[in-house]
């Protein structure tokens, strides 16, 4: 008889402790709107800053972790980014591997400097080998056709999504480009291909053939080359290649410098402002701040409420119950300042047009679910941590001491 | 050494709690001579705070006039009142409301800092507030640190350390067990006879009450009684 | 007089975790607002020297830059015969200085060599240092007989391998070696960024028969302008820019970083003031009772709007020196040096970034305000405490 009434007794008092902290939990955010307005502005503005940061090094990942896949090295310059190799060295490299075990294709590139007429708008634009381009960069994705026209067309040209929308090119249409290097040629080309979410946007890819031929037309010379893509059959072999070409070319008059694709960005990236350094350094800034905006507040909530945390461990409340009020408001308020931050932000970048970002040396944040993702996890793990120590203290909160200091 | 008189006449104070209007003071007249030590006691709502108030000019009569010495409450800005404050009235109040984070001198000492006077100057009146009220050897203790009935002798000295015409005390006691309040009662009349303050001390302790020379007892808002202690009438003249 | 500081101070050690956790907050905005700060003013600086209205830079038509412009000499000689160019006191020549500009790639110092930077190497003649006034040689100038280079202090400092003595390799297949034999300076000017050698010899290390540019400077009773239209004129037909325009059109991107920065900095300052209001209201509500023991006393409403306005200014100074310290702190970790690249020709420009007193003062000065303008709210909130009221609820 004892044992069936204290079971009919316990059970619903264990459901009203719940149902009676989640409303005072709710009271308590609301009680002080001014606090908790305050805060979860303090914390959102960061928190929007956070996302931005985050989704940009989301699409620089993504774009390095697809560059990575593609095993291409980068050869050039030892002592200059704008010196010359030599076209020998193409078939140097060949030749480490005549039977193409270990590389499958190696392409060289000049640089053309080439402006939009009439513009300020200066591209990426390389002249590359014409039979190999195809197989070095196989994932732009040249469709047969498209790649029958780059063969055919003298003048083909392939191009970054972001330049073909800044100046409304599409396929098929004749453009010009004035190079600002010497010997300042003004050529015409033939869009073949516009490149799908092109990194950088910029890119303006043509026939070297064209190029040199052009060249030699006007008395300069054709020969020579800035670049040298090699396509690697595996990550060891990438590596192994990495160190044979630079120990073929050592102490000869054209040293060269060989790196992966993402160092070789990399170091363009870094020097022309270091964009993602940026983003990283702002992003350990913001969630320091946004840490403590959070511990703040929840450190003036519970010194407020001292008295009110003890009157519910008199009453009878489970210490643990109390220890969840407390941090349970610490992360509702870190989650209300969390979406405050992440939904505009995010909102923002999934509408804005991706052409009104588009900047010509990097690629711009865009809407990534990752991002958010991972904002919003950073804001509940402030969120816990920040009301951990009020939590604990209320846990430890001696009952008569806190009723004492009130009266 | 300042005294001065109080005269309330026709006063009236009402408060506005929502829609209804209460009245705290209702036609409330009445004279307090200067050097006088007078008890107010009423009940609850009897509009013996709301008296306290008036006569220290932080609150102004919703019509009628309050003269305290030469100056007319009703007719003064609040920036004049503030004023008017910081040099002719000291507060005391149930429950002493020091500032936690300074010790008893820097307490004693804030309304000085009010004034134009050297530092050499405030600290010679620091100290002998806190000679009056009997405390020197606990200047440098913080509230925290005191007792109860220590605590309410600084707050006595700090409303006097300005040396104003006019001490407000408002249930000084209350918050005190019997034996300390019978030494800050005596600390009161002391005030009272050695330098003759006009004291008004609103209680609802009749024992508080009988060191009063006169008692005003409220009601709803008006005077009630108006009663005289001849006991204490006669030990100040002692 | 009002409250004394100890007062405020006082309470605001009373709140110690509030206080500290405020005092965070504002150390990293101003941190950051320090550096974005350092950074424009080293920019600024560089650029303020960089902007000399009487010396033009002349490249060829179509380059956009120094670095990528080749001027054959025949077009250079036509630059001589300008009426408008300035004659030097003693020589009575000319004031004009053809120039080649190639490039190498150095080692960082920041990273200890892991990356490399393109710094730019000039070949000159006598009349550069007439024509770029504010250098200024710190030890011998390179011999004409000998491979020789002098190097920029800026570029000493931010690249590895360019001491006094030490030797680097340039020339078309980099097999001339060249040795470091003194150090020049340029007011902190972008120029300082560069190494300078004589000219004919770096012609024939890169077997080069032309000229990259021309620098020039105009008479003082020209209009600069006029020149460089003159000289974009079908006479001359080259692209003339005055040494202000050039840096200005070749620091667009180095501009649009910090204007981005200076963004983010804004955003979070402005988070810092809500963070200060926020522990204001706290710390106003907290005290009502006191508010209104002072106001009987007889402090006034503006006394105490002061108090906490003061109040909230120490929180805020307390905030800055630490993000200032905490700026330094960093900056002597990381290196003082930054290099960025110039807009079109991938050349380094390397800037100095230093806390001075006056980018501290202002940095604390900006956070100060905006915390003054967190706190006025709840600072007249608490000089608005119903006395009569909160003396009630004691």
């Amino acid at each position: 008889m004892p044992t069936l009434q204290r079971d009919w007794w316990a059970l619903p008092t264990l459901q009203s402790t719940n149902v009676t902290l989640t409303y005072v939990l709710m009271r308590n955010l609301t009680r002080n709107p001014l606090r908790t307005g305050l805060t979860a502005v303090a914390f959102a503005l960061p928190m929007g800053i956070f996302v931005l940061a985050l989704s940009l090094v989301v699409v620089l990942t993504e774009a390095a972790a697809k560059n990575e896949k593609q095993l291409r090295l980068a050869v050039r310059n030892k002592m200059a980014l704008t010196g010359y190799l030599p076209d020998g060295v193409r078939r140097k490299i060949e030749e480490l591997d005549p039977q193409r075990q270990r590389l499958r294709a190696v392409c060289a590139m000049r640089w053309f400097g080439g402006r939009v007429p009439d513009t300020q708008d200066t591209l990426t634009s390389l002249a590359c080998d014409v039979d190999t381009f195809p197989v070095v960069y196989s994932d732009f994705e040249l469709s047969p056709e498209e790649g029958a026209r780059w063969q055919s067309e003298r003048r083909a040209a392939v191009v970054g999504d972001g330049v073909a929308r800044t100046h409304g090119w599409h396929v098929g249409q004749r453009v010009e480009l004035k190079s600002t290097i010497p010997p300042y040629l003004r050529l015409e080309f033939m869009i073949v291909k516009i490149i799908a979410n092109s990194s950088p946007p910029n890119m303006f890819y043509f026939r070297r053939d064209y190029l040199r031929d052009s060249l030699e037309a006007d008395g300069a010379t054709g020969a020579g080359c800035n670049l040298i893509w090699v396509k690697c059959t595996s990550a060891a072999n990438l590596r192994a290649l990495q160190q044979e070409i630079d120990a073929l070319f050592a102490n000869s008059p054209s040293e060269t410098k060989s790196e992966d694709e993402n160092a070789f960005i990399s170091g363009f990236v870094q020097a022309i402002g270091d964009i993602p350094g940026l983003a990283r350094s702002m992003a350990l800034v913001v969630v320091f701040i946004i840490a403590l905006v959070a511990g703040n507040s929840m450190m003036m909530s519970f010194r407020e409420r001292t008295s009110e945390l003890a009157v519910f461990k008199a009453l009878g409340f489970p210490p643990r119950r109390v220890f969840g009020l407390v941090l349970a408001e610490s992360l509702l308020l870190a989650l209300l300042g969390s979406l405050l931050g992440i939904v505009p932000t995010a909102t923002g970048l999934a509408l804005i047009p991706r052409q009104m970002l588009i900047s010509a040396s990097f690629s711009p944040p865009r809407f990534s679910a990752l991002a958010v993702v991972g904002a919003l996890t950073i804001g509940i793990v402030v969120g816990l941590l920040a009301g951990v120590w009020p939590a604990y203290q209320a846990l430890r909160l001696r009952t008569t001491d806190a009723l004492r200091r009130v009266a | 050494m300042s005294a001065a008189d109080i005269e309330l006449v026709e006063v009236h104070k009402h408060y506005r709690k929502g829609r209804i209007d209460i009245p705290a003071l209702d036609g409330l007249s009445l004279t307090i001579n200067a050097g006088a030590l007078v008890a107010i006691m009423g009940p609850s709502g009897s509009g013996k705070s709301t008296l306290l108030h008036l006569v220290g000019g932080l609150d102004s009569p919703t019509s009628g006039a309050v003269r305290v010495g030469e100056a007319q409450l009703a007719r003064m800005s609040e920036r004049e009142l503030t004023a008017w404050r910081s040099r002719h009235v000291g507060f005391i109040f149930q429950m002493y409301h020091l500032v936690p984070v300074l010790t008893a001198a820097q307490n004693i000492e804030l309304p000085l800092l009010l004034f134009h006077m050297p530092a050499s100057e405030r600290r010679r009146r620091v100290d002998t507030a806190l000679e009056v009220v009997g405390l020197t050897d606990r200047r440098d203790h913080r509230p925290s640190q005191l007792s109860g009935g220590q605590e309410q002798r600084v707050a006595i000295a700090r409303a006097i350390v300005t040396d104003p015409d006019v001490l407000l005390a408002d249930e000084p006691t209350g918050d005190l067990d019997a034996k300390t309040s019978e030494e800050i009662l005596n600390l009161l009349s002391l005030l009272h006879a050695d330098f003759g303050k006009t004291i008004v001390m609103v209680t609802h302790d009749p024992r508080a009450a009988a060191y009063g020379q006169r008692v005003l007892h409220l009601d709803k808002g008006v005077l009630d009684r108006d009663e005289v202690n001849p006991r204490v009438a006669q030990a100040v003249r002692v | 007089m009002a409250l004394p500081l100890s007062y405020h101070w006082r309470h605001l050690l009373a709140h110690r975790t509030t206080t500290v956790l405020t005092v965070l907050v504002i150390a990293a905005v101003v941190g950051t607002q320090a550096w974005i700060l350092g950074f424009s003013v080293a920019f600024n600086n560089s650029l303020a020297v960089a902007s000399d209205e009487r010396k033009i830079i002349v490249i060829r038509r179509g380059a956009s830059a120094e670095s990528s412009s080749a001027l054959p000499v025949e077009e250079f000689n036509r630059l001589i015969q300008l009426p408008a160019l300035a004659v030097d006191a003693d020589t009575h020549e000319p004031l004009v200085s053809p120039e080649l500009m190639v490039q190498i790639a150095l080692p960082r110092r920041r990273d200890k060599g892991q990356t490399t930077g393109n710094v730019a190497v000039r070949g000159v003649t006598a009349a550069a240092f007439r024509v770029h006034d504010t250098v200024k040689l710190q030890g011998p100038l390179f011999s004409k007989g000998a491979q020789e280079v002098v190097v920029g202090v800026k570029a000493a400092e931010q690249f590895m391998g360019l001491q006094v003595g030490d030797v680097i390799r340039l020339g078309y297949g980099n097999n001339r070696e060249y040795q470091v034999v003194g150090f020049f300076s340029a007011r902190g000017g972008p120029l300082e960024s560069e190494i300078w050698t004589y000219l004919p010899s770096l012609q024939s290390a890169h077997n080069r028969d032309t000229y990259s540019s021309a620098a020039l400077r105009v008479r003082d009773d020209v209009d600069p302008h006029k020149v460089v239209e003159e000289i974009a004129g079908p006479a001359i037909g080259l692209t003339a820019q005055t040494e202000r325009d050039y840096w200005q059109a070749q620091t667009s991107r180095i501009r649009a970083y910090r204007a981005l920065v200076s963004v983010l900095v804004s955003v979070m300052a402005i988070a810092a003031a809500v963070a200060v209001a926020n522990t204001m209201f706290t710390l106003v509500a907290g005290r009502t009772r006191e508010i209104a023991m002072l106001r009987t006393i007889g402090f006034s409403g503006r006394q105490i709007l002061t108090g906490f306005v003061l109040e909230a200014m120490m929180l805020t100074l307390a905030g800055g020196v630490v993000g200032c310290l905490a700026c330094q702190v960093w900056l002597d970790f990381v290196g003082h040096a930054k290099d960025m690249y110039a807009a079109t020709n991938f050349t380094t420009l390397a800037f100095d970034i230093r806390l001075t007193p006056e980018i501290m003062v202002c940095a604390i000065s900006t956070v100060i305000t905006l915390g003054v303008a967190g706190a006025l709210v709840p600072a007249w909130r608490a000089a608005r405490v119903e006395v009569v009221r909160a003396l009630r609820e004691a």
